[in-house]
C-alpha cells in the first residue's frame, strides 16, 4: 500500500470522532451502493491492522480503531433503510456517529410506520382508502389516498397503493 | 531470512500444515509422506501419547482411550445437545468439569478440550519443523467460519498449549478463498461450500484483486462427514441385529470396526459406484461363535441414506444467499472444500442447488491450510499482499430484563467492530450491575450460547435510571469478542476478555503448560524410527506445491488392511491407482490412491480383537453408556437480570 505517514494516521485517529461516514470514506452524499463498496475496499487496503501489526503499537491501535470505524460507516451506508436513518439523523444534527443496533431499529420503525402512515391525518385517510377498496369503490380509494399523500408526500407505501387503486378505477 | 510462520487446518478428522514462502505454498506431508494427518490422539497404558494415523490406528483396540473428533466438543458446555449426541456415539469418557465445562477421561487422568486440540497441533508443529528444518513458533489456526467464540477461544488456548504465538484465528472458508484467488487478480464472487468431518460452513465472498471480502457465512456446526459414517453405522447395526439378534452397539470395539468401515466406505463411494464392506469377527457372541459382516453398498444406497443432511445444507446456504444480497445463478463459482465433497451424490447436489460446475482445481483437503499459510506469511513479512475483509457469523447480543437478549452487533457484520450501548440501573442505590453477553439469532436470551458475564460496580451509585453505564463491545480480527464497561460520570472502566464460562482461566492454562503433558506426544518422526527403524527424513520426498496445480503422491510403504477390508468392486491394483494419482487432474483418482492407502493405516493386527472377550474391559464400556444415558441437569443458572437500557442515548465519542 502507499502507507500514510504515521502522524498522519494518528492523526486521523484522533478525530475520526468528528468524521461522518461520508466524509471517513470519501464520498458524496448521493454516491451509489457501488461507490461505497469501491470506498470500503480502498480505505480497507489504506487502514488494514494487518498491514501495520509490526510497527510501534501505538499506530496498530491507530489504524485498528479506524479500521472498526471505517466498518461501522459501510455497514450503515451499504443497507439502503439504515443510511436513510442515518441521513435523517444527520439532518436532524444528531452527531456523525450511529450505533447500527439504533439504525437498524430506527430504520425499522420507519418501515412499519410508512406502512400505516406516520401523521395522524395520514393514518386516518389512508386507512379509509384500504376501507373503501375492500368495498370495491376505488374512486373512493384514489381520492383518500391523494389526501393522505397531501400530509405524507414521500409515503412510497401510499404511493404504490394509489398506483393500484388508479388501476382498479 | 525471512520469519517463518506456518498455516494449520486443525480438522475434526484430519489436519494439514502448510507454508508460504517466495510466492508458492507447500504442504508439509508427515514422515508417512501423508499431506495431512488424523486428528486423533491416543494415550497408551505406559502413559504415552501418540497423535495421528498410528493413533487412528488405534481407535478400534482401544476405544476408549482414542480420543477423535475433538473438535466436535471444543468450546462447548456440557450440558449441550452436541455433547450429549457425542456421548451416544463416542466410546471415550466425557465427564463435567468446572463450570459447565467439558473433560476427556482417560483411565484416572482428566484432559480439557483445548489441551487435547494442542497434542494435535503439536504433531502437526514437529512435522513442520522437521520438514522446514527449523524451529517454528508462529501460526494461522483456522476454524470453521461458524464457530462462536468460546470455540475460537477454545481453540487460540490450543495453540497457546502447543507453544505456538497463534497470529490469527482464520475462518475455514476464508483460507480456502485466500488459496483459490491470491494473487490472480480475480474479480469474482464467490461461494465456499465446506463440508468437513464435524461441520459445515458456507460463504461468499467478492473478491476484487487484492481484496477478500466476505459477504456473508452461514453454518452448522455440528453437520459433517462423522454424521455420513453415523448413518452407514446405524444402517449396519439395524441389519445386524435383525439378522443375528446381537446389539451392536453395546459394543466399543464393535462400534469403532463399525466406524472405520463406514468411513472407508465413504471413501470407496467418493471414486466408486459400489464398495464391498467386509468386518470380519465384528462380535463374539455369548457362546463364543464369531460374527461377521459382509455387504455390498452402492452409491444409490448411500445417497439415499444421506441424503437428508446434503439438503441440511442447502438450508443453511439459502441463508448466506439471502444475507449476501446474491443468487446462486449470479455466482462466478463455487469452490468445494472439505473430504466428503468428493463424493459423487454430494458434487451432483451442489451443483443442482447453484445451478453451476464446481471450481476443479482446488484440491478440498489441502486449500484451507494453504490459505492459512499464505496468510500466515503475510503476517510476519510486512510487504502486504491481500487484505481479508471477514465478518462475524453469529449476532452479539447483550441480556436485558425480562430473560430476553438485545442485538447489539448483527451476524455478517464486518470485523474489526465495536460498537457502544448506554445501559442504567433498574434500583434506586443499585450496587452493581451483571453484564451478560450472548451469541446467537434469538430474542431470548436462553436460546442463545453465553458467552460470559461479569459484575460492574465501578460507578456511582445513584437513584435508577440515572447511572449511565456505556457497555463497550469489540469483535476482533479473529472474530474474539471483548466487553468493557465505563461510568460515564467517573470514567471507570472494567475491562474484560470475557470470563468463559466453560472455558479455561489464565491460571488454568499456566497449569497445563506447566504441565506438559504435551510433551508425552510421540511425535510421527519417533513413531516411525520405532515401528519401523529409523528411517532418514531426507530419504522421503517432500513434495512442493504451488497455488494453482496440486499433486497429490500416493502414500510409500503402504500396507494391506487385515481386519477391516474395504475394496471396490473392480479391484485395481496399486500401479493402476498410481498411474491415476500422478495425472493429477482428476480429483477422484487422486483421492483413490491417497485414500486406499490410508485405510491400510487402520489396523495392524488382528489379535488384539480378543480384548473383546476381556470382561473387564466390556463391564468398564458398559457402564460408560449407562452413564450417558442418565438423564443430565441442564439447568443454567439465569438470575435476574439487572440492566436497563436508556433510550436511544447516543454514547459519547471515546476516541
Amino acid at each position: 500500500m502507499d502507507a500514510l505517514p504515521a502522524t498522519e494516521i494518528k492523526a486521523l485517529a484522533k478525530i475520526i470522532g468528528e468524521l461522518d461516514y461520508y466524509q471517513l470514506l470519501h464520498l458524496a452524499p448521493d454516491a451509489s451502493v457501488s461507490e461505497v463498496k469501491y470506498a470500503f475496499h480502498t480505505t480497507s487496503r489504506n487502514f488494514h491492522p494487518d498491514a501495520v501489526r509490526h510497527l510501534e503499537p501505538d499506530l496498530h491501535e491507530a489504524v485498528e480503531h479506524i479500521a472498526k470505524r471505517v466498518r461501522e460507516a459501510y455497514s450503515v451506508l451499504r443497507d439502503s433503510r439504515r443510511r436513510r436513518a442515518y441521513d435523517q439523523n444527520l439532518a436532524e444534527g444528531g452527531g456523525p456517529r450511529m450505533q447500527l443496533a439504533q439504525a437498524t431499529s430506527q430504520a425499522e420503525r420507519q418501515a412499519t410506520e410508512e406502512l400505516q402512515g406516520r401523521t395522524p391525518q395520514g393514518r386516518q385517510y389512508f386507512h379509509m382508502a384500504t376501507s373503501a377498496l375492500d368495498s370495491g369503490d376505488a374512486q373512493g380509494a384514489v381520492r383518500n389516498l391523494q389526501t393522505a399523500l397531501t400530509f405524507e408526500p414521500d409515503n412510497e407505501h401510499f404511493r404504490d397503493l394509489l398506483a393500484k387503486a388508479r388501476a382498479q378505477a | 531470512m525471512a520469519e517463518i510462520a506456518i498455516g494449520i487446518d486443525l480438522g475434526t478428522s484430519n489436519s494439514c500444515v502448510a507454508v508460504a514462502e517466495d510466492g508458492t505454498v507447500e504442504v508439509l506431508p508427515n514422515t508417512y509422506g501423508e499431506h495431512t494427518t488424523a486428528s486423533v490422539v491416543a494415550f497408551r497404558e505406559d502413559g504415552s501419547i501418540t497423535v495421528g494415523n498410528a493413533a487412528k490406528a488405534n481407535i478400534i483396540h482401544e476405544p476408549m482411550r482414542t480420543i477423535h473428533s475433538s473438535k466436535r466438543l471444543i468450546g462447548r458446555y456440557f450440558f449441550s445437545e452436541e455433547v450429549k449426541k457425542s456421548q451416544a456415539v463416542y466410546s471415550y469418557e466425557i465427564v463435567e468439569g468446572e463450570n459447565h465445562g467439558l473433560r476427556i477421561k482417560v483411565s484416572d487422568e482428566l484432559f480439557s478440550l483445548p489441551e487435547v486440540g494442542a497434542m494435535i497441533l503439536r504433531e502437526m508443529k514437529s512435522i513442520a519443523e522437521s520438514r522446514l528444518g527449523q524451529p517454528v513458533e508462529k501460526a494461522v489456526i483456522t476454524v470453521p467460519a461458524y464457530f462462536n467464540d468460546n470455540q475460537r477461544q477454545a481453540t487460540k488456548d490450543a495453540g497457546r498449549i502447543a507453544g505456538l504465538e497463534v497470529l490469527r484465528i482464520l475462518n475455514e472458508p476464508t483460507a480456502a478463498a485466500l488459496a483459490y484467488g491470491f494473487g490472480k487478480g480475480l474479480n469474482q464472487r464467490v461461494a465456499i461450500w465446506d463440508l468437513g468431518g464435524g461441520t459445515f460452513d458456507i460463504s461468499i465472498l467478492e473478491i476484487g484483486d487484492d481484496v477478500f471480502e466476505v459477504l456473508s457465512t452461514a453454518g452448522d456446526t455440528f453437520l459433517g462427514g462423522d454424521d455420513f459414517d453415523d448413518r452407514l453405522i446405524d444402517l449396519l447395526a439395524d441389519e445386524f441385529m435383525s439378522k443375528e439378534g446381537l446389539n451392536l452397539r453395546n459394543d466399543p470395539y464393535a462400534l469403532e470396526k463399525l466406524k472405520v468401515a463406514a468411513e472407508g466406505a465413504k471413501k470407496g463411494l467418493s471414486v466408486e459406484n459400489e464398495v464391498e464392506i467386509r468386518i470380519p469377527d465384528v462380535i463374539t457372541g455369548e457362546d463364543g461363535t464369531t460374527h461377521s459382516i459382509e455387504r455390498t453398498l452402492t452409491s444409490d444406497e448411500y445417497a439415499v441414506l444421506v441424503n437428508d443432511l446434503i439438503q441440511r445444507t442447502f438450508k443453511v446456504c439459502d441463508e448466506a444467499l439471502q444475507q449476501a444480497g446474491v443468487v446462486a445463478r449470479d455466482l462466478d463459482g463455487v469452490i468445494l472444500v472439505g473430504g466428503p465433497t468428493r463424493l459423487p451424490i454430494v458434487r451432483s447436489s451442489v451443483r443442482e442447488y447453484f445451478q453451476q460446475d464446481t471450481k476443479a482445481d482446488v484440491d478440498p483437503d489441502q486449500v484451507v491450510a494453504m490459505g492459512a499459510a499464505i496468510h500466515a506469511a503475510s503476517l510476519v513479512n510486512p510487504a502486504q499482499e491481500a487484505y481479508l475483509l471477514d465478518v462475524t457469523p453469529l449476532s452479539l447480543r447483550i441480556g436485558v430484563l425480562g430473560g430476553l437478549a438485545e442485538g447489539v452487533i448483527e451476524r455478517n457484520t464486518p470485523v474489526p467492530i465495536e460498537q457502544t450501548r448506554v445501559f442504567t440501573t433498574a434500583v434506586d442505590q443499585q450496587e452493581s450491575v451483571e453484564i451478560r453477553v450472548y451469541q446467537g439469532e434469538s430474542q431470548e436470551a436462553s436460546e442463545n450460547e453465553l458467552l460470559g458475564q461479569f459484575a460492574f460496580s465501578e460507578f456511582d451509585k445513584g437513584r435508577r435510571g440515572e447511572v449511565e453505564i456505556d457497555v463497550t463491545f469489540e469483535i476482533n480480527t479473529d472474530g474474539i469478542v471483548n466487553v468493557t464497561a465505563r461510568d460515564r460520570a467517573n470514567g471507570k472502566q472494567a475491562s474484560t476478555r470475557i470470563a468463559l464460562s466453560s472455558g479455561l482461566s489464565e491460571g488454568q492454562i499456566q497449569h497445563i503448560i506447566k504441565e506438559a503433558r504435551t510433551d508425552r506426544v510421540e511425535t510421527s518422526a519417533e513413531q516411525q524410527g520405532q515401528v519401523l527403524g529409523a528411517i532418514p527424513l531426507q530419504s522421503i520426498p517432500a513434495p512442493t506445491q504451488d497455488l494453482v496445480e496440486v499433486e497429490r503422491e500416493p502414500n510409500e510403504g503402504a500396507e494391506q488392511a487385515e481386519s477391516v477390508e474395504l475394496e471396490t468392486l473392480d479391484d485395481r491394483d496399486t500401479d493402476e491407482m498410481e498411474i491415476l494419482a500422478s495425472d493429477g487432474s482428476q480429483v477422484g483418482a487422486d483421492a483413490d490412491a491417497s485414500d486406499l492407502d490410508k485405510n491400510t493405516q487402520y489396523v495392524e493386527t488382528q489379535s488384539d480383537f480378543q480384548l473383546l472377550s476381556d470382561g473387564e474391559e466390556l463391564a468398564l464400556a458398559e457402564e460408560s453408556l449407562l452413564e450417558s444415558d442418565a438423564p443430565q441437569t441442564e439447568t443454567f443458572e439465569q438470575p435476574g437480570v439487572d440492566l436497563a437500557e436508556t433510550a436511544g442515548d447516543d454514547p459519547e465519542e471515546q476516541s
